[in-house]
């Protein structure tokens, strides 16, 4: 077991050499996601290499947005996709990444009671007010959504959906990329699109 | 009453009263019919940010018209819609129309957006006020004077400053239908403001390749002048993920038009594809012109800074390896071959063109076997580039005591056999096609530490390459290599030109073991370099061992059958043992670190302190350069290290950055990528100025190309010849 690890470690360092010589600085898909270690709503600090074989869905959030709205009070589609995620053993963190005194900003407690009113049971919460987690992943807009392998590899990157609206009425007819892509993931195949234009407000940074 | 007073009022504008009573009547009929169908519906609506109305171009429509409607957005300050391609974030406006049965709506013309940046994030939209237009075609069957054409837009949109708010508004226009001449010749001003910002097609040729390191090259071609008064150019792109929209596309000027690059994005088009979008022109007045472009993605570089193709590359390739014949480290190989060549003028034809062809085939197989490692390598995913087996000690070691062999050969301390290690035999004894096809691998090898002019390019192009056309550009290069020599073998009328053989070719050929020493002497010194001080003291120990295996060798060969053998036993034996000691000492060796003289003008490279330095528009001078490099140890040597260009350096406060190739660095490795290059020397200028192009040097300086190339370019960084993308917006947030 201490040899697999090491076996691991040493690929996941591998990797990163390569990914840290690549010119883009973003995460790209089917390259290791880059970690980080951030506060949750409870106050605890999470370390995103800890959740290592598990998949991970890194969803940026702000509830005052208009199109989180349309995912969340209006449709309950996130929080669907959210409890389907959570029996399926896939961890969920929202992130919130506005920054003081911006749109979307709220404390631990707020976050939690948010998610309680709206339905949601997301696997965490982690509030990122200095948006260093948002901008290590070149998060653009609410929602915007990030899946991340066992192995720590990005799958997906991209919009919740396929079509760019604020009205829910279009969730049906749209193509969860969200859900094409976690199905993909558990069935071992490729990710059909694994690279989506995000949609929605601009997350708020402080500069 | 209210929709009464609202139809009347969308009719006002441009409604003239003084027309016949039967235009009367049917404006009165238009009214009331329309009163019934649309009791709330107004060409106008309002939320708190943004004012739209509705607005045709004409008062009045004729049957099988095409007629411009506008959605005009009247939009408060700091807050703003969204393009087609909103950028990094928000929602383009859609227009949903509901026309009478058989018209029709054209998709949205787009004026040119403006770039709206906050922090990290930028989108494509527009302030203030926007005319969305579309084109109408009125059906052929309505009645002139009976019927109306109603048209209704729901209008979607989001509205942001930093926060964002989705909108809808539902307009509606009546319009009457009167015969062709009947209708009012005048057109709304509004309508034809608006035409004039839709972007034209370009009246010049556009262009568009696909460059190194994920960057798209955009060129416009203009004639010379035509963008005198330019101040900023911006490419749109119509699709999301084509390029980065958040980074700043570098503009060059020149005096056959603009070319911009442009940072490929998430999901950038492919070779072949178009790369479609509106390119914005700014001139100093704050004038703009844009132009619809959709240029195909080709492969072929728009300027000399680019790539070039495959037979370009070939072409290159050859060239630089004829120059190489000249470079200081062939060129003592190269003589050594025209000496055999002279002492074979006794020979027949056939003789000497087979001596000439092997050699070739010796330079062709070792540029072929240097090829197939570089792509097993490559394939390994090691950075490496152009004389990378120089970065290998042992290789360096190595060829030090082969080339120290070469020279006791010519010096005449011992004779090699004409066994594989015959390296001097072709010129020893005049035998031995072994001879002939070793002095082209020793010219191969010793050629790797010189990048000739023209070769750089190639090579750079070859590494990129699929092992098919990285082969064919090394052998290329190689024929090059070997091309002069074959020329004089096979052209009796040329060899007669060489003097006649005598007791003179002994002499030279003594003479020629001295560059063969310095070449010695400078090997050791890269080794030092490379593995330390202690590493260099066993290496030498190791020439003495080989001097002493070269004499033994040569005192016991004619001293017997038996005496021979031991004595070449004896020599094979030391021989292992310099090369043992030689390997420990390597291994051993720990790498010399940077040896600080603060009297340097430099400062080590390092991509992070460039970036710094640049965002702070400050001048950078970049030397890429490797101790076995000798192209690169000639320019410091004699233009980098002159006192004028110290001074000018410092008079105009320029960072002189080094990157030191001499051992593996993937970073420098990649750096030089970016600028299509596998090896070094590679100089480049970064006037100062934010976002500043840089300039590339030749690979041979002298004092006044450096002097001439700093001054002119720090000379013109007030005037904008080297445009960084600034926002239109300033820093105001959105």
């Amino acid at each position: 077991m201490a040899i697999k690890n090491l076996a691991k470690a040493f690929c996941a360092g591998v990797a990163l050499t390569f990914a840290a010589t690549a010119v883009v600085a973003d995460p790209v898909v089917g390259h290791p996601a880059p970690v980080f270690t951030g506060k949750t709503a409870e106050g605890s600090n999470l370390n995103l290499e800890a959740l290592r074989g598990r998949t991970v869905v890194l969803e940026w959030t702000n509830h005052e947005c208009p199109y989180v709205v349309k995912h969340y009070e209006k449709s309950g589609n996130i929080p669907q996709l959210q409890k389907e995620a959570a029996e399926d053993g896939i961890v969920w963190l929202q992130v919130i990444s506005s920054a003081p005194g911006k749109q979307g900003h709220v404390d631990g407690a707020t976050a939690l009671k948010l998610n309680e009113q709206r339905g949601a049971h997301p696997s965490g919460v982690i509030l990122d007010s200095d948006g260093s987690i948002g901008k290590l992943y070149s998060a653009q807009t609410s929602p915007h959504l990030f899946i991340i392998n066992a192995e720590g590899v990005l799958e997906y990157k991209g919009g919740i959906d396929s079509i760019k609206s604020p009205k829910e009425d279009d969730i049906p007819k749209a193509t969860n990329y969200v859900r094409e892509a976690l199905d993909a993931i558990a069935e071992g195949k490729k990710v059909p699109h694994p690279s989506t234009a995000p949609y929605g407000c601009s997350i708020k940074y402080a500069s | 009453m209210k929709g009464l007073l609202r139809v009347l009022g969308s009719f006002n504008l441009y409604w003239k009263f003084s027309r016949t009573p039967r235009w009367l009547f049917v404006w009165l009929a238009a009214v009331v019919m329309t009163i019934a169908t649309a009791v709330d519906a107004a060409d106008h609506a309002a939320t708190d940010q943004v004012s739209a109305r509705l607005i045709a171009e004409t008062s009045a429509v004729y049957p099988g018209a095409e007629i411009y409607i506008g959605v005009q957005q009247k939009i408060i300050p700091h807050w703003h819609t969204y393009w087609v391609n909103p950028g990094d974030s928000g929602n383009a406006i859609t227009i949903e129309w509901e026309l009478p049965t058989g018209a029709s709506a054209s998709e949205i013309l787009w004026p040119a957006p403006a770039r709206i940046s906050m922090g990290p994030i930028t989108n494509y939209g527009y302030e203030n006020e926007v005319t969305l237009l579309s084109r109408i075609r009125v059906p052929e069957n309505l009645r002139p004077s009976e019927d109306s054409f109603a048209v209704k837009a729901v209008v979607d949109w989001l509205v942001c400053e930093e926060e964002c708010i989705p909108q809808q508004v539902s307009l509606d226009l009546v319009l009457p239908v009167l015969l062709r001449y009947e209708v009012p010749r005048e057109k709304n001003p509004l309508i034809a403001q608006a035409l004039a910002r839709l972007p034209v097609a370009s009246p010049w040729p556009v262009r568009a390749s696909v460059g190194t390191a994920g960057k798209f090259q955009l060129a416009l071609e203009t004639p010379e002048g035509a963008l005198a008064q330019l101040a900023d150019a911006w490419f749109y792109p119509f699709e999301w993920g084509h390029i980065r929209q958040s980074d700043p596309q570098a503009l060059t000027l020149s005096t056959s038009g603009l070319e911009l690059t442009l940072p490929a994005g998430e999901a950038p088009p492919g070779l072949g594809s178009q790369l479609a979008g509106v390119l914005v022109l700014t001139e100093k007045g704050g004038a703009t012109r844009s132009f619809e472009v959709r240029p195909t993605l080709t492969a072929t570089p728009i300027s000399g800074s680019g790539v070039p193709g495959l037979a370009a590359a070939l072409l290159l390739a050859m060239a630089g390896g004829i120059i190489l014949n000249l470079m200081p480290c062939v060129f003592p190989v190269l003589s050594l071959k025209a000496l055999s060549l002279i002492g074979q003028s006794g020979q027949s034809q056939t003789y000497i063109r087979r001596h000439g062809l092997v050699y070739t085939i010796g330079v062709l197989v070792s540029f072929g076997l240097l090829a197939v490692v570089l792509i097993v390598l490559k394939a390994g995913g090691a950075q490496i580039g152009w004389g990378f087996q120089f970065q290998t000690p042992l290789f360096v070691l190595l060829t030090a005591y082969l080339m120290f062999a070469v020279g006791l050969s010519l010096s005449g301390v011992f004779y090699f056999g004409g066994s594989v290690a015959g390296l001097g035999s072709g010129l020893a004894n005049k035998s031995g096609y072994a001879g002939s096809f070793f002095t082209g691998v020793l010219a191969t090898v010793v050629a790797t530490p010189c990048t000739a002019p023209f070769m750089a390019a190639a090579l750079g192009y070859a590494l990129t390459q699929p092992p098919a056309q990285l082969l064919a550009v090394f052998l290329s290069l190689g024929l090059g290599l070997a091309l002069p020599y074959l020329l004089l073998s096979w052209w009796p009328g040329l060899q007669r030109w060489l003097p006649r053989p005598s007791a003179w070719m002994d002499k030279l050929k003594q003479a020629m073991a001295f560059p063969m020493y310095a070449a010695v002497v400078w090997l050791i010194w890269v080794l030092a370099r490379q593995a330390g001080a202690d590493a260099a003291a066993l290496a030498l120990g190791g020439i003495v061992l080989i001097g002493f295996a070269a004499w033994l060798h040569s005192a016991t060969r004619n001293g017997g059958a038996s005496a021979a053998k031991l004595g070449s036993v004896f020599a094979g034996l030391v021989v292992l043992l310099a090369l043992g000691g030689g390997y420990s000492a390597v291994k051993l060796g720990a790498p010399a670190q940077t040896d600080a003289q603060a009297s340097h003008n430099w400062q080590a490279f390092d991509n992070a302190r460039l970036q710094v330095l640049l965002n702070e528009g400050k001048p950078v001078f970049l030397n890429f350069t490797a101790a076995w490099c000798i192209s690169c140890l000639v320019n410091e040597r004699v233009a980098l290290s002159h006192a004028r260009v110290v001074d000018a350096f410092a008079a105009d406060d320029i960072t002189y950055l080094k990157g030191d190739w001499t051992n593996r660095d993937p970073a420098i490795t990649a750096f030089l990528a970016s600028f299509g290059r596998s090896g070094v020397p590679l100089y480049l200028f970064y006037p100062a100025g934010k976002s500043s192009e840089p300039v590339q040097l030749p690979q041979i300086l002298t004092p006044d190309i450096v002097l001439a190339t700093v001054r002119a370019e720090n000379a013109q960084t007030p005037e904008p010849t080297s445009l960084s993308a600034t926002a239109i917006n300033g820093g105001r947030n959105p």
